[in-house]
């Protein structure tokens, strides 16, 4: 071993050492230039998602069932037709059966076409009806989402703002995460073969707008805003002051929708 | 370095290809992976950029209200103080950007998309049943859009 140690193959050795050194600034030039032909963007500037931390907020009470928001999210989103990225469901509680001794009936739950054209009268009768309510629904935006952790290639992810993303370069269309989520939130886009959901508008609220959904609603049932920057008068911390409850609590999903009154049936 | 020479020659191709593939395995990940990958978590950060991308479709009511303020303000007095222009008016961007761009007329059966009685609907919605409401052609010949609590 010791014939290695000669002074020429030292100097050798510190030599190919020191170009290795030289040589990665000029590696990481033609990294980046090939990076910059991979990807460029035209992103709204100024947006610091470590600034922001959204959360959305849903009236029951509030709804009533026009389906303007799920026609809005299609039209903002280029949302194929047949799937959605939020939904109406109209719950229909009926009136328990005569000496049954039970509170309520049966529960019948129905979206015809998401609610997207409004709702048709019910195949329930009116007067077999206990209780009836429309419940909006979307991705809810999960503080431990189970779509983010079974992606096998990171394709999607938990934005620092509170925004569940799917990166679409990175989407190999496996369908996990579809699998995964609990709310049903997640589809496959049949035109890019990838994951899709709700960004929650993500191109409009890094622009100071509100999301498709929230703007078109017109009895201010979808409630929007960032808990880091209250404004005056804040909607959002208003409604999170009073009662409100998630969906599927018992699956520890953390969720960022809120909703008001819930009835016990929702699921 | 002379025992390895001494190995058999097939033992020594097989190590310098496999060290060849490791070569190229993290010569091709080193200029593949994304700058912004795992940089804040195991994903692309440039992600949120590209996503942010995309153009808005509706334009929302403050671009609305910088040219008619005027309409919005009187919406704000009446009960339809909290919808937007787009929710009747519809999408606005292209006029937004060309007011010449029209939008385009309204008509009744969008009243009734909210105002149709329905026994899912809350109870503070007012609510309309149309064959025993009103037999008439429109809406607004009894009701104004922007302030429907007065008369026209």
């Amino acid at each position: 071993m010791s014939e290695n140690f000669t002074r020429r193959a030292v100097l050798k050795n510190l030599a190919g050492i020191v170009g290795g050194i030289l040589a990665m600034p000029a590696a990481r030039t033609c990294k980046a230039g090939v990076q910059n032909v991979l990807a460029s963007s035209s992103a709204p500037a100024g947006y610091d998602p470590f600034q922001h931390k959204w959360l959305m907020a849903l009236d029951v009470d509030r709804c009533i069932g026009c389906g303007l928001c799920v026609e809005a999210c299609r039209e903002e989103n280029d949302v194929p037709e047949g799937h959605w990225r939020t939904w109406i469901e109209r719950y229909v509680i009926k009136k328990p059966e005569a000496g049954s001794g039970k509170t309520r009936g049966e529960t019948i739950v129905d979206s015809p076409d998401g609610g997207q054209k409004g709702f048709p009268e019910s195949l329930v009768p009116r007067e077999q009806i206990l209780k009836s309510f429309f419940v909006p629904k979307l991705c809810n935006l999960c503080e431990h989402s189970p779509c983010t952790q079974v992606c096998p290639v990171g394709a999607t992810f938990d934005a620092p703002d509170g925004a569940v993303l799917v990166d679409k370069n990175y989407c190999i269309g496996c369908g996990f995460c579809i699998q995964a989520c609990p709310y049903g939130c997640r589809f496959l886009n049949p035109i890019t073969h990838t994951a899709d959901k709700c960004t929650l508008c993500y191109h409009r609220i890094t622009r100071g707008l509100k999301p498709a959904c929230v703007e078109i609603c017109p009895s201010q049932a979808r409630i929007f805003g960032d808990l880091k920057h209250p404004v005056a008068d804040d909607p959002l911390q208003r409604f999170i002051a009073n009662k409100v409850e998630e969906l599927k609590p018992s699956l520890g999903t953390g969720p960022r929708v809120a909703y008001a009154g819930l009835d016990e049936e929702v699921r | 370095m002379s025992r390895l020479l001494k190995m058999p020659p097939q033992i020594v191709r097989l190590v310098l290809l496999t060290i060849g593939i490791v070569c190229v395995y993290f010569t091709a990940r080193f200029f593949l992976t994304p700058p912004s990958f795992g940089l804040h978590g195991h994903y692309r950060f440039d992600a949120l950029r590209q996503i942010a991308s995309r153009e808005p479709y509706w334009a929302g009511k403050a671009a609305c209200v910088e040219c008619h303020a005027g309409h919005a303000e009187k919406l704000a007095k009446g009960e339809h103080k909290t919808l937007s222009c787009e929710t009747c008016h519809g999408p606005g961007r292209a006029h937004v950007e060309n007011p010449a761009e029209k939008l385009p007329k309204l008509n009744m059966s969008l009243c009734l998309r909210c105002h149709e009685a329905s026994p899912s609907r809350p109870q503070w919605l007012h609510q309309i049943n149309v064959h025993n409401h009103y037999t008439g052609n429109v809406c607004t010949e009894c009701h104004v859009p922007h302030q429907p609590n007065e008369v026209p």
